[in-house]
């Protein structure tokens, strides 16, 4: 168990999130945010006529979207408690990765929103990989630093976080 | 404490760039190959895609003949900047000027390779390149596929113009214009077909059509849609979405034109929502001066269909049943004359179909199937005739395409077709190359036609060169290798579709490559053959 805390400090140690449950609670919030955005597009018609296509407005649109689905459905929950709907329903939370590890407490919301979740996107590159095409090791290789000791990803030593397991 | 953000991290976001880096186009290589800057504009191989105004795709300025086809040697190779080139070449006395999609336009220098000049453009260049003049200043014609038609000086590459219709929402420009000395008569594709594919899109209301650009300014002469009824509220899908018809009857090959009685012939594709129109599927006789329809002549009915319809799985609701075959006439109708001086309009179609027309009045004198034809042909992208032979020559691709099988056996090759009555007088077939790996050997690459031979590219690699009175095979070139280019940059050869090759003189060009289409591979070779 990778414990962030000595066995000495009190109250409650924490650990980090295991790589199966940050795995699992992306995958949630790679379902939930396009299929939130799929009903904001139909909701809004943005995709809807030949006219929407005249220029590349749309895919402004679209992104406009899905930065305000990626909000509606985790907005609130990231503020409050540091967590997606993905990693509440996992248990796991961000925290901040910037004080002793005993005083570790929730990230700030503006580098939860501006700066980590930047990188939910790429997320959605990985299937290029299996076409070899480079841009697909972007996401790879945030992905695959969750293999180290920390459990970091790129994203996290962007915006200072780390995520952990909360107690039960 | 929690690690902080260390050296491995600076190295990581190092690797990133690098990767990002990556995506951008090779550079050009200083290679020291230069030429002077201004190109001869003396003599013009082409006049429009097809050689002539009248399309035959029949080089007569060309000593190429079954005698010295085998002895036709690779002279030098131009490393392109897409993997997908879609252009066909214009070739001078002493320059080649050649699209390509991720630089501009680019003038070299015939006997070595190297740029005269670029004319930088942003966007698919996706037709031939076209020349014509502006009083005495001699210009290039050429197509953006999303943009619209673009016209550049021959001498240096500077804009002139660009033009665009504004009668369509999503006009798609993949047909190359024909250009007269008055007129640019460019045809007009929709996008539509395409944006079906995303289920939230609400299928279709515009129409393929023919504009007529002026030379001088590119301001719009006329413009006739395909379709002439407005599209109505057809039915409400399964995810609330509105869908609409009648629509498509794209435009997607060059017209031909006879100068002689001012008439543009051209074939339509698909529709893309029912209800099917009687333009779909069609050849359409205008007047060029005012685009005055003439005649229109259906061959296929009934035929509906988008790229959705490729979509099996989710019973895509843009896919419209009953579904068509279709079967467009994608390649360039053909002014032939017959050896007894007869002239015909010969038409080609996905549903590997040739058909002779007369040009005067729409009526069918005769149709030949020669393969089980689909949706990247039967033939696609074009044919050629050799007159004094009294022949057409009838690629066919029989390709077959993922979540759209075409029944039947496919027999892809050459076919030559008596332009009298026809009948079948040779068939060159094409054999599978890939034994272990799954690709596409037809021919959906347009021929070129000279002297006595017939020359194509197939989907798999193989330039060939055929006798055009028995179809027997003369010269072949093996284009799926990598190629050392005069511009440095890293070149490899791939499928011949598109297109196809062009003739001057004593030289044959092609660009190698071509990923657009699934199992096909891609390249960016620019090929120059000489006889040696």
């Amino acid at each position: 168990m990778n414990t962030l805390l000595p066995s000495s400090v009190e109250p409650r140690p924490l650990t980090l999130a295991g790589r199966g449950r940050r795995l699992l609670a992306t995958l949630i919030d790679m379902l939930l945010v396009p299929l939130l955005t799929i009903v904001l597009i139909m909701i809004t018609d943005v995709l809807e006529d030949a006219e929407d296509y005249q220029d590349f407005m749309w895919t402004l649109w679209v992104l406009l979207l899905a930065i305000l689905s990626y909000l509606l459905l985790n907005g609130y929950t990231l503020w409050r408690h540091g967590q997606t709907l993905g990693k509440r329903l996992f248990g796991i939370a961000i925290y901040s990765a910037a004080q002793p590890a005993e005083r570790l407490s929730a990230a700030s919301l503006w580098k939860l929103v501006c700066i980590r979740a930047l990188f939910f996107p790429l997320l959605f590159l990985l299937p290029l990989a299996v076409v070899l095409s480079p841009i697909a090791l972007i996401p790879l290789v945030d992905q695959l630093c969750i293999f180290a000791n920390n459990r970091r990803c790129l994203h996290d030593y962007a915006s200072g976080t780390v995520v952990v397991r909360l107690p039960v | 404490m929690i690690q902080r953000p260390s050296a491995h991290l600076y190295v990581l976001l190092l690797l990133t760039a690098l990767l990002v880096g990556l995506q951008s186009r090779p550079a050009q290589a200083d290679t020291g190959c230069t030429a002077a800057p201004t190109p001869g504009l003396n003599t013009v191989y082409s006049k429009s895609w097809g050689i002539d105004h009248r399309n035959t795709r029949y080089q007569p300025r060309s000593t190429l003949t079954a005698k010295t086809a085998p002895q036709l040697q690779l002279k030098w190779v131009y490393g392109l900047a897409e993997s997908t080139p879609r252009s066909y070449p214009l070739i001078t006395e002493d320059t080649i000027f050649v699209g390509d999609g991720g630089r501009g336009v680019v003038a070299l220098e015939r006997e070595t390779g190297c740029e005269r000049w670029v004319y930088e453009h942003v966007g698919p260049i996706s037709s031939a390149l076209l020349h014509g003049s502006i009083g005495t200043r001699e210009i290039i014609i050429f197509n953006d596929r999303l943009q619209g038609v673009f016209a550049i000086d021959a001498k240096n590459g500077e804009f002139i113009w660009h033009a665009a219709v504004d009668d369509e929402p999503v006009p798609w420009y993949s047909g190359t214009p024909l250009v007269t000395a008055t007129t640019v008569f460019a045809p007009v594709a929709s996008l539509e077909v395409v944006l079906a594919t995303n289920p939230l899109y609400g299928c279709c209301t515009t129409s393929g059509g023919m504009a007529a650009f002026d030379i001088a300014t590119g301001k719009k002469r006329w413009y006739v849609p395909t379709i002439d009824a407005p599209a109505q509220k057809t039915h409400t899908h399964w995810l609330f979405v509105q869908n609409y018809g009648p629509s498509g009857a794209p435009v997607w090959g060059a017209p031909s034109y006879d100068e002689t009685e001012d008439r543009l012939y051209f074939g339509t594709g698909q529709n893309y929502t029912h209800p099917a129109t009687d333009t779909s599927d069609a050849i359409f006789a205008l007047e060029g001066s005012t685009g005055n329809k003439l005649w229109v002549e259906q061959f296929t009915t009934q035929d509906v269909y988008t790229a959705a319809c490729n979509i099996e799985a989710l019973n895509h609701p843009n896919c419209d049943t009953p579904t068509g075959p279709d079967v467009d006439f994608g390649a360039p109708t053909i002014l032939a004359h017959t050896r007894g001086g007869l002239q015909l309009l010969i038409a080609g179609q996905k549903s590997a179909e040739a058909h002779a027309i007369d040009p005067a009045s729409g009526k069918r004198i005769w149709s030949t199937r020669v393969g089980r034809g689909g949706i990247i042909g039967g033939v696609h992208w074009g044919l050629a005739v050799n007159e004094a032979e009294n022949l057409v020559f009838v690629p066919i691709s029989d390709k077959e395409v993922v979540g759209f099988p075409a029944p039947g056996t496919p027999t892809p090759g050459m076919y030559a077709l008596d332009l009298d009555t026809g009948a079948r007088r040779w068939h060159y077939s094409r054999e599978s190359r890939c034994e272990r790996e799954e690709c596409v050997f037809g021919l959906s690459a347009a021929p070129l036609a000279t002297n006595d031979i017939v020359i194509s590219g197939s989907m798999d690699g193989y330039l060939e060169i055929l006798t055009a009175d028995r179809g027997k095979k003369l010269w072949s070139f093996d284009a799926w290798r990598d190629f050392d280019a005069v511009n440095g940059v890293p070149t490899a050869g791939g499928s011949f579709d598109a297109h196809g090759p062009m003739v001057a003189d004593d030289l044959v060009v092609v660009s190698a490559g071509y990923g657009y289409v699934g199992q096909q591979r891609g390249g960016n070779a620019l090929l120059v053959f000489q006889v040696q």
